[in-house]
């Protein structure tokens, strides 16, 4: 058993060897299509965190009409807190409230502000309950929007949508081209180790004709193979988390208002990614191998 | 030791290399089989090994019909069976030392056993001392040799040897046979395809004659016709 073993790996070692550059570029294609593999799930994580970050801070705002009186906003602030299945807190900024958040916002706009200011609405700041999806936030804006004296409901819903657009557009064609590409590589190893098996024709020969098994032919080839893909997978895995660190480090740099603080991936998932990577470098490469070392046996 | 019964071998419509070929051959004898180039000498020992299976027929082999062997004993039948060829297939990156070793480490032999039986067979073919040597750095004869040595190695029942002495000058011939009929003496069977006129007539062993995927003659210690 030890010698067979201590064979196999000496074979595949200098198969590896003979074939360099088939080799690295069986690498390098399995280290790229896995590569966008492994970006792929984080993409997805990331807009997956920025999702939750956005939903996850969300203020519904409820505008109240101008020149509403104290009863009228005291009704309407009652109304609002009678729903603690569904509102977490409510938050009421008056007229003199609003017009200075107004003058803050539109500081670059004095034309707007001049308009806005004379009927400027007080409003209610809403955290609701449910902020993860933005069917439920639909539904409440709704009901919000009937109360009496409610000029408007505002709500990031739309932004939600969009960013949901945005992950699934994203996804789903990253997923095609990384598989793809995947594929690709499986073809590469596939023919680094036909070219391998050609290169070695007679000894592959003159090792049937002493009777040699042909699984204790095709092992090395098929390790070469294994050898391959988890070599891609490791050296994309070694990028991805490089890649992923510079990323995170630069949306740390990012002003508070860009919007992309939550576009990171970070914890334990990146190393799961890059570990999948791994098993799925080796699958292809397995599959690639020992579909060309069944094929081409009879060289 | 080996039987066919009534084999017959087409390679193509056109080509039919052995019509109906049936003899015997008995455990530790010498047979040469003889014939012109497309005579069917090659085929036979192709069928012998399993590398060709007949159309029709019978293929025995230590009393077993090889012809209806799964493909996964084939190997297990090739370490009784020792091959040598007219070009020696030898690795050229291999030493003499690793290309004998090469046969008995893929069929599993411990490395003590290598150690043990790669310089004993080197010394019956008369190459102890040339180990460490390349292919490249031999003679045809020695190479043959290697050949030789390479398939005895494992003590197989029966040698099949197509051509052996068809690149050699005849002094190197006549070495190569003589070495052939040692190991014979040990019991092995060998079965030779040659149409070398002066080592048949030489040898005086059994002739299976072939023409044209025909067996024409079977003549104990028989000479070239």
């Amino acid at each position: 058993m030890i010698s067979r073993i201590r064979y196999t790996i000496r074979e595949m070692w200098a198969s590896l060897s003979r074939n360099l550059t088939l080799t690295v570029a069986a690498i390098i294609t399995s280290t790229i299509s896995l590569l966008l593999f492994g970006l792929t799930l984080l993409i997805q994580q990331g807009f997956e965190n920025q999702l939750k970050l956005w939903t996850g801070g969300v203020e519904m705002i409820v505008y109240v009409k101008h020149g509403a009186t104290p009863d009228q906003i005291t009704y309407l602030e009652g109304a609002l807190l009678s729903q603690t299945s569904v509102i977490r807190s409510v938050e009421f900024c008056d007229e003199a409230c609003s017009s200075e958040v107004a003058r803050t916002l539109f500081a670059g706009d004095p034309g707007a502000l001049e308009q806005l200011l004379p009927a400027i609405p007080s409003f209610f700041r809403v955290i609701p309950v449910d902020q993860d999806s933005s069917e439920v936030l639909r539904s409440l804006k709704a009901s919000f929007k009937i109360l009496p004296n409610v000029e408007e409901v505002r709500t990031p819903d739309d932004a939600v949508d969009v960013l949901s657009q945005l992950k699934d557009f994203f996804g789903v064609r990253l997923y095609v081209i990384s598989f793809a590409l995947l594929f690709a590589s499986a073809l590469l190893i596939w023919n680094t180790i036909r070219t391998a098996m050609f290169a070695r024709r007679r000894e592959i020969e003159v090792m049937k004709l002493v009777g040699a098994t042909n699984w204790f032919i095709r092992l090395p080839f098929m390790l070469e193979g294994l050898l391959q893909g988890i070599a891609g997978g490791a050296l994309g895995g070694a990028i991805l988390l490089f890649v992923n660190n510079d990323w995170t480090q630069g949306v740390r740099g990012f002003p508070d208002t860009s919007g992309l603080e939550g576009f990171v991936v970070t914890g334990n998932y990146p190393i799961f990614v890059c570990f999948l990577m791994i098993l799925v470098g080796a699958f292809v490469g397995a599959v690639g191998s020992a579909t060309a070392a069944s094929r081409f046996l009879d060289v | 030791m080996i039987r066919l019964e009534n084999v017959h071998k087409i390679y193509s419509t056109e080509v039919t290399a052995l019509r109906d070929a049936t003899f015997e051959i008995a455990k530790g004898e010498f047979v040469f089989l003889v014939g012109p180039s497309g005579s069917g000498k090659s085929t036979l020992l192709r069928l012998m090994n399993r590398q060709e299976r007949p159309e029709r027929g019978a293929v025995m082999v230590a009393g077993r019909n090889i012809n209806d062997m799964p493909d996964s004993k084939i190997p297990y039948l090739r370490r009784n069976l020792g091959n040598i060829f007219q070009d020696y297939k030898l690795l050229a990156n291999k030493t003499v030392f690793e290309n004998i070793a090469f046969a008995l480490e893929v069929i599993g032999r411990p490395r003590h056993v290598i150690r043990q039986q790669v310089p004993a067979v080197l010394d019956l073919v008369g190459l102890g001392g040339k180990q460490e040597r390349f292919p490249h750095q031999l003679s045809g004869g020695e190479q043959q040799r290697v050949s030789i040595a390479r398939a005895f190695v494992n003590r197989p029942l029966i040698l099949l040897a197509d051509e052996p002495t068809g690149n050699l000058d005849p002094a190197t011939g006549e070495g190569i046979m003589r070495l052939l009929d040692r190991i014979n003496k040990t019991g092995t069977t060998v079965v030779m395809a040659t149409h070398d006129q002066r080592i048949v007539n030489m040898m005086r062993k059994r002739v299976i004659q072939l023409d044209r995927g025909t067996i024409v003659r079977d003549q104990a210690r028989g000479v070239y016709e």
